[in-house]
């Protein structure tokens, strides 16, 4: 393994170290809640991503390889390009429809599939951070998934509706059920509700 | 330059003159209910039977002619409460010949705290009955970054509470009895992304009494619940880049919910503010001050478009009083 440090990652989770070739990402401990309820959700983070992810690859989905993992961290593979987040566009945005579609199909729901965690690498949409994914593959986690997605488009990025558009576009590519799970989107928005 | 807001969403029917430089007076009429939760029909007819008395005990504080605006909470709410509210609030606005401004309860939450603790541009955790939401200021608009998939997180603990037979509100209860605790049981924790559930966990800590003490389930439930909206409140930090944390709404009020903000704020360098009991709950003061500044940025209600929103969802408040 090459030892050099290319930088440091704090994310709200975890410490994402990022070497020449593999990122190595350690749950941290957070004081402000229970030792019992902090180890466990660590613990089961680790163990789950882990086994998420390496599904999600042996389905062919764009995401890193895993070389290991212990109680609290995962060393992988590390994709040299850009998060989403940083280069948006209506190309990008539909490749990204296709990778999640991708997912879902292999029955794995993301739970966060914001902009933060897709990387854009040699002209495919890479997902990372399985550490809140889940197997599901109902309308209603699918859905969720796309909420999750379309809130992060709409908080951080002015032009919403064309960028949502395209996504819907490579989504609906191989899931051709698009139609209703964007439909379970509307449903699950007006669920969010005030009384 | 004097404002007279009037806040009636749910239960807390409150009046308040404000101006530049604070509060001038205010005067509340909360409604308890006798048994079970709050009943829409029956808190409507407490606001309709105090309204007056409300109004008329401010009215006597000044001269009326001093009034230059009539601010109301719009929404989100109860129809039936939102509507003796506005109703009022025309009245007095056609009676007096000053303008009419419709607020954002969520908003009205968040604009008396920053004004209150002079903070600029924060992550706000909104957590009350029937909300709870991490909101932050966006390009014009308070953007809700996270949110209750379905109910807020006040809601799911004095329903709980209910069903143990603790009388309404639950929470401050539900509070006392988990500082007997230090014993953790694991209840169901859901963030979906940004986004939290509660009403799994609502199921659960009623069935865990069969096996548990009521102490030890209210202790876990709290300790899960609010590890679940700090969670996102930090990720929110950690996403939009901001270094400040306000808490508001009434569930603010739990001493537990603030000291884990302070702890997850102190750990990752940002600055937590606590906030203050008396804005913490809804109150006629932030809906009287967050007109005062709606008014001062150009914006009016006229009566056509003055109907209540009981659904009224923060981001759908174009928000120009607040530059860069």
């Amino acid at each position: 393994m090459d030892n050099r440090i290319v930088t440091k990652f704090k994310g709200a989770e975890a410490v994402v170290e990022i070497y020449d070739t593999v990122v190595i990402k350690y749950r941290r401990p957070k004081g402000y809640r229970v030792k019992e309820l902090d180890l466990r959700l660590r613990k089961e983070r680790t163990r789950s991503e882990a086994k998420l992810q390496s599904d999600a690859r042996k389905a062919g989905v764009p995401t890193p390889i895993i070389f290991d993992v212990d109680a609290f961290s995962i060393t992988m593979e590390r994709i040299k390009g850009k998060a989403l987040k940083f280069l948006l566009n209506e190309r990008i945005c539909e490749k990204a429809g296709e990778t999640l579609c991708k997912l879902h199909l292999a029955g794995i729901a993301h739970g966060d599939p914001t902009t933060y965690n897709m990387i854009s690498f040699e002209g495919k949409v890479y997902l990372i951070d399985f550490g809140l994914a889940y197997y599901d593959n109902s309308l209603e986690a699918r859905g969720v998934d796309l909420h999750v997605f379309f809130q992060t488009l709409a908080s951080t990025h002015g032009r919403f509706e064309a960028l949502k558009d395209a996504f819907i576009l490579g989504y609906g590519k191989h899931c051709f059920d698009v139609n209703e799970v964007v439909d379970k989107v509307t449903e699950i928005k007006e669920r969010g509700r005030y009384l | 330059m004097i404002i007279l807001g009037i806040e009636g969403t749910a239960w807390n029917l409150s009046a308040s003159l404000v101006e530049e430089n604070g509060v001038i007076y205010e005067v509340s009429s909360p409604y308890l209910p006798q048994t079970g939760g709050i009943h829409p029909r029956d808190a409507a007819q407490h606001f309709s039977n105090n309204i007056g008395q409300v109004i008329g005990e401010l009215l006597s504080k000044i001269e009326p002619r001093e009034i230059e605006a009539i601010a109301f909470s719009q929404g989100p709410g109860l129809g039936p409460c939102l509507r003796i509210v506005a109703t009022a609030a025309r009245a007095l606005s056609v009676g007096l010949r000053v303008p009419l401004i419709g607020v954002n309860h969520c908003i009205a939450h968040i604009e008396v705290e920053r004004w209150k603790t002079n903070l600029t541009d924060p992550v706000v955790l909104y957590v009350s009955g029937a909300n709870s939401q991490v909101l932050s200021y966006w390009v014009g608009r308070y953007r809700i970054l996270g949110e209750t998939l379905d109910i807020g997180i006040g809601n799911a603990i004095d329903k709980f509470a209910r069903s143990v037979g603790l009388q309404h509100p639950g929470g401050p209860k539900v509070e006392r009895l988990a500082q007997k605790s230090r014993n953790y049981i694991y209840m169901p924790y859901v963030v979906k992304g940004m986004d939290f559930s509660f009403s799994g966990i609502m199921t659960a800590a009623k069935e865990a009494l069969s096996q548990e003490s009521l102490e030890d389930v209210c202790y876990s439930f709290q300790e899960t619940a609010f590890s679940m909206l700090v969670e996102v409140t930090e990720r929110a930090l950690s996403q939009t880049g901001k270094s400040e944390a306000l808490l508001a709404g009434g569930v603010g009020a739990n001493k537990r919910i603030q000291h884990m903000l302070q702890i997850m704020c102190e750990e990752r360098g940002a600055k937590f503010f606590a906030p203050r009991p008396e804005y913490m709950a809804d109150n006629g003061t932030m809906i009287a001050y967050t007109g005062m500044i709606m008014l001062n940025s150009g914006i009016q209600t006229s009566i056509e478009f003055s109907g209540v929103n009981p659904g009224f969802r923060p981001d759908e408040v174009e928000v120009n009083w607040i530059t860069g």
